[in-house]
């Protein structure tokens, strides 16, 4: 064959060529097949670390503890010992935000964003009362307890339901009746 | 050079032969792949799930913790987790829904927002958490065409931000729907078990934040682990197993209406 | 009480409405350039299997053609992966597909099989226009005449002996590259047969499906182009050539129908847990684009005009329109459609294409962007006309009846 015909073929495996050492040039050095397994483990091996690396948020009771051991304290011996501070307490809207800015940027790389929501809807999340909701609570310490639910409609509708009661306490304020 | 047809012929089957016997190299049988068959609990590390759906009471903090803990705009409709309500007429009709995926809760007797659905007029009805399902053969991995999402040694499915380029492949693979767009990373996300969290000896949000005992997080290779003990002695259910995905999210009373 | 402006930069919310149960996650992933780049890649086999018939097969009729529908093809090609670039949401990482690609992945072989089919293109352009390249690079001067210098590689051989070895190597690529042509057009249908999830989508019927309308829609392409490219310039449409495109069209058209055919019938026959909610699919909220505009329109009727004997030049140009309006709605029905179904099973998306640009990812997944990546192709193809005279060997009257009995 003539020389003219093979100079497609050498542009072709000149650019392929120039592919393959760019490719090797700025693929990530970490980049395997762990344990073989190129079908599910095929990956960035520092994008584990990554992942590890990120801070939790969701701090949990103990961490609450250290400035509010009273509540804590009350919490725990009562029905809602197994409901986390934040649950109530993490505000996604700013004005409800009533705590003061507890700024863990430096350990926790956050902004603690909590407050007071006394609105009925939080509580109607777990005691509005909904046929097909479980009406046993059986996760309580002391023993399976009936579930506390309300009709929001029919029970005392339009009041904060902090009014009469201790959420912390699981019972009345005192001095209601 | 001149081309017979013979001699054509031969480096054709010289070429496809060339072809087919790397590709076949993939695929080198596995002894311990058939053993995975006749054995369910593989003895190496693994992260598992257990939903006890009988207990959710659907207050939807579970779906509130996650997304401040992974942050997932909260006012923005996409979730890690989500819970799910199902609602059996008397009649047979089913109705499903999750409200924002439950991120507010449910407070109200008003399935799919439809409020002529009386109490009494309900046979049935529970909730369903739902998360990603952590499969050991993730059909979402298996079609990400630049190995941006994988399976850790731990069989934890992660997602890696700076190397995912969005065509979506994933999230149209995933039968349960785990994965969407970030909208602030724009790349695909998903539950990630909290793996900053379980690698740190924590439990994840939404367990942390469930204060029924719906959810639990364990290791299946722990003997004594809750999540193992659990599978090994109760009767537990997948989510759409004809997938063939073997899902490791552990459900106690499923019901065949569960989609 | 929702932020609005949050739930706005959630990928898919823009152009999903959802409509009973659907997952909270799932929404319309896979939009219109997940339509437009099958459609475009279709064109792209087509077309060079039109221009292969020429070469391989030797059928004089569709000389005029010849040469346009290979460097038409080339132009579809180069446009064809510019959707995927709209649609991805990083497509500056669209590079990582080549550097770490995994091939479990369907898309992951895309560049190979995409850059292998243009190379294939490419050379075969190359040893086609090779002789006119020559003597341009001899005669023109300037920017033009460094082009085409460019062009010839440094190689200025036109010999006799030469320019037999160019033909016949000209032939071998034209057969290679039907195997590619296909081999790449199936391996799109592919893609979308392998996910699992969408039962719309899961049949290994899927490549050949995908196959056969992207012949026919290439082929219908060619036609409308030729057809209109000969009327705009007023030279002289060759009936021999139009009818011969007809016969391949209408060949072809009824393998589609069979297969799509096929596919419907065998859904119904064996999908008994989502046929309930295919069948609403198909028969109402699909009925008039996949019944009326795909099936009846797209393949019915230009399949009557076609075998009515003594196919005039108009009754083939407006059948080869609606093979291309028919073709782009089964796209739409394949990825919109599939997609339409929940994953549920208990509930529907609709799918609205964003009209106005109102902001970046509304003109990016809207339908401006569809018109330009629509009209590219065509633009592409007037430049390459300047530099390579696609319509040079068009038949004269003497010459069409002459090529007509061959």
């Amino acid at each position: 064959m003539s020389s003219h015909a093979w100079r497609p073929v050498v542009v072709i495996v000149a650019v392929v060529i120039a592919g393959l050492v760019v490719r090797q040039m700025i693929i990530p050095k970490d980049f395997t097949a762990k344990n073989g397994d190129y079908k599910y483990q095929w990956h960035r091996a520092s994008n584990e670390d990554e992942w590890k690396r990120m801070e939790p948020k969701h701090m949990g009771r103990d961490f609450c503890q250290q400035c509010h051991p009273d509540k804590i304290e009350a919490v725990a011996d009562s029905g809602h010992q197994h409901v986390q501070c934040e649950n109530c307490h993490v505000q996604f809207d700013p004005e409800k935000r009533g705590h003061k800015t507890i700024d863990l940027k430096a350990d926790y790389k956050y902004q603690l964003d909590i407050g007071i929501d006394r609105s009925r809807e939080l509580c109607k999340r777990c005691h509005s009362q909904l046929k097909y909701r479980p009406s046993v609570y059986t996760n309580f310490s002391k023993g399976p307890i009936p579930f506390k639910m309300i009709d929001p409609e029919k029970h005392n509708a339009g009041v904060e339901c902090v009014m009469c009661h201790d959420v912390h306490k699981t019972g009345f304020k005192t001095g209601v009746k | 050079m001149k081309l017979t047809r013979r001699e054509l012929l031969k480096m054709g089957l010289i070429s496809i032969c060339g072809a087919v016997i790397p590709v076949s190299a993939f695929e080198v049988f596995k002894p311990e792949a058939l053993a995975s068959l006749i054995h369910p609990f593989s003895k190496k590390k693994r992260w598992a799930f257990v939903v006890d759906t009988t207990k959710c009471v659907g207050c939807g903090m579970c779906v509130k913790a996650c997304k401040l803990e992974n942050d997932v705009p909260f006012y923005a409709d996409i979730q890690r987790t989500w819970v799910e309500r199902y609602v059996q007429r008397k009649g047979g009709e089913v109705i499903i829904d999750s409200p924002r995926g439950a991120r507010y809760g449910f407070t109200a007797n008003d399935p799919q927002g439809r409020t002529d659905v009386p109490e009494d007029d309900i046979s049935k009805g529970f909730f369903v958490p739902k998360l990603c399902n952590h499969c050991e053969k993730p059909s979402c991995v298996q079609v990400c065409p630049a190995g941006a999402t994988y399976k850790t040694e731990d069989g934890v499915v992660l997602v890696d931000r700076k190397w995912c380029i969005g065509c979506g492949y994933c999230i149209t693979n995933c039968p349960y729907f785990a994965r969407f767009f970030h909208p602030v990373y724009n790349t695909a996300d998903k539950c990630t078990f909290c793996y900053h969290r379980i690698t740190k000896g924590r439990k994840t949000a939404c367990v942390e934040a469930c204060a029924f005992g719906v959810r639990k997080i364990g290791l299946l290779n722990d003997p004594d682990s809750e999540v193992f003990n659990i599978v090994k002695t109760e009767r537990v259910a997948v989510l759409k197993p004809e997938y063939g995905n073997e899902p490791h999210v552990f459900y106690i009373g499923l019901d065949h209406i569960v989609r | 009480m929702e932020a609005g402006s949050i739930n706005e930069s959630v990928h898919g919310a823009l152009w999903t409405i959802r409509e009973l149960y659907t997952y909270p996650n799932e929404y319309m992933y896979w939009t219109v350039h997940i339509v437009v780049y099958p459609f475009l890649t279709g064109l792209v086999a087509g077309a060079f299997v039109l221009s292969s018939m020429y070469h391989v097969f030797g059928k004089e009729q569709l000389k005029p053609v010849a040469k346009f529908s290979l460097v038409f093809s080339l132009a579809l090609l180069i446009m064809a992966p510019v959707p995927l670039l709209f649609h991805l949401t990083q497509p500056f990482r669209s590079i990582n597909i080549m550097l770490t690609p995994h091939f479990y992945s369907a898309i992951a072989a895309f560049t190979l099989v995409y850059l292998t089919y243009m190379a294939i293109v490419m050379s075969e352009i190359w040893f086609v226009f090779r002789p006119f390249i020559v003597k341009n690079a001899l005669e023109k001067t300037g920017l033009m005449g460094l082009i085409y210098k460019v062009m010839t590689l440094g190689s200025y051989d036109v010999s006799e002996t030469a320019l037999h070895t160019d033909e016949k190597i000209i032939k071998v690529l034209a057969a290679v590259g039907i195997p590619a042509a296909a081999f790449l057009h199936g391996y799109v249908g592919f893609i979308f047969g392998s996910v699992k999830t969408v039962p719309l989508w899961k049949t290994p019927l899927m490549p050949f499906i995908f196959l056969m309308s992207a012949i026919i829609s290439g082929v219908a392409i060619c036609i409308i182009t030729y057809t209109v490219g000969m009327s705009l310039t007023r030279k002289f449409i060759c009936g021999a050539s139009i009818r011969s495109m007809a016969k391949v069209l209408s060949m072809f058209l009824i393998i589609a129908f069979m297969l799509e055919g096929i596919d419907i019938v065998f859904h119904a026959y064996t999908a008994e847990e989502f046929w309930g909610i295919l069948s609403e699919l198909l028969f109402q909220r699909f009925a008039f684009k996949m019944i009326v505009i795909q099936w009846v329109c797209g393949m019915i009727l230009p399949m009557i005009l076609l075998f009515i004997p003594n196919v005039s030049i108009l009754r083939a140009f407006i059948s080869a329109c609606l093979v291309i309006i028919g073709v782009f709605m089964m796209r739409w029905d394949v990825v919109i459609g599939g997609q339409s179904m929940s994953r549920s099973f208990a509930g529907f998306l609709n799918y609205k294409l964003p009209i106005l640009p109102t902001s970046i990812e509304a003109f990016r997944e809207g339908l401006f962007a569809v018109i330009i990546l629509l009209v590219a192709p065509f633009v592409l193809l007037f430049i390459f006309n300047k530099v390579l005279p696609v319509f040079t060997e068009v038949f004269t009257e003497e010459e069409c009846k002459l090529s007509e009995g061959k």
